[in-house]
């Protein structure tokens, strides 16, 4: 089952709309992902990286070709099937962790499984790990604004992580982190790509989170550039 | 659903000191609401009760051509109650008259009653039991305007039934204290005989008291008014001063109400990141919605309870006290106390709570309709206008 493809872009073309006339965010994106990479597209400010990220999480759809998720066309799906699709496949990561302030991070990690209507002790097993996959079991009852960068982010892995989704998008984790931090973050992320095979994609400039990858997609305007697999001679990774 | 209660539960929880002031803003609407109407309510009632007591009874018989609007209708309007029916009335004669107290002419109407009824509450025994010659009862009201008192005379001059002009003087022999005004003002009550006898108008009456509830359709030459009918002019009287007196709560419930759509503009306005995160965590846009929908009409739940913490007692003890009722005000027109006593009635109470709670929702879900058409994208980035 490693070889299934759970994002399978086909002449993905976005336009937006800019005063009279139209700018092309994505031109013409053909690209697989399988299940259990740990991928990321690397490229310059306003590359398209985002654009990309945000039509694979079915947020937004292609002008023109196809974005097929999890099996499943994006442009053809309506409101509901498409927060379904994301709320049960597609883990987000933002670079301003989006944390529901008024929820303790223990609430934070459990809102995806509460829209699953997950049972209570379901539930807290789930948060319970999710928590210690990112080190985080002593915060639980914190609330987002006590928490250091680090610590936020990790708490967004593990609201991302919690329903073991197939698809893990990370729009640029690690820009608001240090350096020690950053690491720690993508060690978590790592390991759990290993341990529960999900897909991780990742945009990102950051060298530290290329270091990690196993493919990067250079994008340049809109385009691929390069589609290069990395093969690791440090094993320690 | 359950979420959404859940969810906006916190929400309001953490926004702190501005909750706390759109629901102290709403829950004070709501106990003023409860406390105006309850007044009004409290007024409807007593002024029932008492008109009833007073002057009602249960329905009166009018002589057709007595008209209780046109004074000159006293002069033909009278006549002998039917015999059949005329124990299950109580006979009133109303004739014209002055007085002349301090030498100022002053227009009265003698009232006879029966010195043994007790249907109305005109303290007739007094009259019994007074030795005077035209011994005769006058309100509280009356005594004022005409400075008399118990034991004094004053002449009185009326019309017998030729058109002769009469004089005696009468004796106050007590003053009642009622509410109700209409059998205060400008009115004498002295006994029936006494009366017939001064006009040469025996055994003539111009109306008769029900003394049981009972349905006189039709009886030759009378004219039935039922307690009911006589009530409802009471209680229009009384909703169209419940009209005039909404203005004050209505203001304030939509300076509320407009707090509250504000908190919900602003609030999708600086919380378009949340919007976001919670589409991309898989909500749908309408369960967005609704979310703040929730949210915002939980001010109300929350203003409900506590408007019932606070108002509960204030608005006990208010009932139990009553509120003391400027004398000014005393010319209603409909029978007032000094004292009146709110009434809350279970349908009143449950008729507020229902208004504030649909209220609040849908000035809630109007700016909420706007996440429905929200793009997530942008939402995430804090881009929407
Ligand atoms: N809603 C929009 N309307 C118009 N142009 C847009 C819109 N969204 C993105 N763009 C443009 O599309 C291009 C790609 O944007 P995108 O955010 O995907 O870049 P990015 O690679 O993520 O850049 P960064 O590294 O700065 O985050 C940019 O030039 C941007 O200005
Ligand atoms: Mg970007």
């Amino acid at each position: 089952m490693d070889t299934e493809k759970v994002i399978k872009l086909e002449h993905v073309t976005k336009r937006f709309p800019v005063g009279e006339g139209e700018f092309t965010a994505l031109n013409d994106i053909n690209l697989e992902f399988a299940k259990g990479e740990f991928a990321g597209l690397v490229g310059p400010s306003g590359s398209g990286k985002t654009t990309l990220l945000n039509i694979i999480g079915s947020l937004d759809s292609p002008t023109e070709g196809k974005a097929n998720i999890m099996g499943r066309n994006i442009s053809e799906l309506t409101h509901k099937e498409s927060a379904h699709l994301r709320n049960i496949h597609i883990g987000f990561i933002f670079q301003v962790f989006n944390l529901l302030p008024v929820y303790t991070v223990y609430e934070n990690v459990e809102f995806a499984l509460l829209l699953q209507k997950k049972t209570a002790s379901e539930r807290k097993k789930a948060v319970m790990e999710a928590l210690e996959w990112v080190g985080l079991t002593s915060m639980a009852n914190k609330k987002p604004a006590k928490l250091s960068g680090g610590e936020g982010q990790r708490v967004a892995i593990a609201r991302a992580m919690v329903k073991r989704p197939d698809i893990l998008l990370a729009d640029e984790p690690t820009a608001n982190l240090d350096a020690k931090n950053a690491h720690a973050v993508l060690k978590t992320m790592k390991d759990l790509n290993k341990e529960l095979k999900t897909t991780f994609l990742f945009s990102t400039h950051d060298e530290k989170v290329m270091a990690y990858l196993d493919r990067i997609v250079h994008l340049e305007d809109g385009s691929v550039k390069e589609d290069e697999i990395i093969t690791h001679q440090n094993t320690e990774l | 659903m359950k979420l959404a209660f859940q969810i906006a539960y916190k929400n309001l929880m953490g926004a702190g000191l501005r909750t706390w002031l759109n629901v102290a803003v709403l829950s004070f609407a709501f106990v003023m609401i409860i406390f105006f109407n309850g007044l009004m309510d409290g007024w409807n009632q007593e002024a029932s009760r008492d008109s009833i007591a007073w002057e009602y009874g249960q329905g009166q018989l009018l002589h057709e051509n007595y008209d209780p609007y046109d004074p000159f209708s006293l002069e033909e309007g009278h006549g002998v109650l039917p015999s059949a029916i005329a124990n299950e009335f109580e006979s009133i004669l109303i004739q014209q008259g002055s007085i002349y107290p301090d030498g100022r002419m002053l227009s009265v109407q003698l009232k006879g009653i029966n010195l043994d009824q007790n249907t109305l509450k005109i303290p007739t025994p007094i009259l019994k039991n007074s030795e005077a010659d035209i011994p005769v009862l006058i309100g509280k009201r009356m005594a004022e305007t005409t400075k008399l008192k118990e034991g004094d005379e004053v002449l009185l001059r009326w019309r017998d039934i030729n058109g002769t002009f009469d004089a005696a003087n009468l004796t106050i022999a007590g003053v009642f204290d009622s509410n109700v005004g209409t059998i205060d003002n400008g009115q004498l009550w002295m006994p029936l005989k006494k009366l017939q006898s001064m006009t040469g108008l025996d055994n003539q009456v111009t109306l008769g008291i029900a003394k049981k509830e009972s349905n006189y359709a039709a009886i030759g030459g009378w004219k039935f008014q039922s307690k009911e009918t006589l009530l409802k002019n009471l209680s229009d009287i009384i909703a169209t001063k419940k009209i005039s007196s909404s203005i004050f709560y209505l203001m304030l419930l939509a300076i509320s109400l407009l707090a509250l759509f504000d908190t919900q503009v602003l609030s999708i306005f600086r919380r378009q990141k949340e919007i976001g995160t919670f589409i991309a965590l898989g909500m749908t846009r309408q369960q967005v919605v609704g979310l703040f929908t929730v949210e915002g009409s939980m001010y109300s739940l929350f203003a409900i309870v506590l408007g019932a913490a606070y108002g509960t007692p204030m608005l006990w003890l208010l009932a139990k006290t009553g509120i003391p009722i400027p004398a000014a005000s005393q010319d209603a027109g409909v029978a007032i106390s000094d004292t009146m006593y709110p009434v809350y009635g279970f349908g009143l109470i449950a008729i507020t709570i229902l208004l504030i709670i649909i209220a609040a929702t849908i000035v809630s879900f109007l700016p909420a309709t706007k996440i429905a058409k929200l793009n997530p994208v942008n939402a995430l980035k804090g881009k929407i206008q």
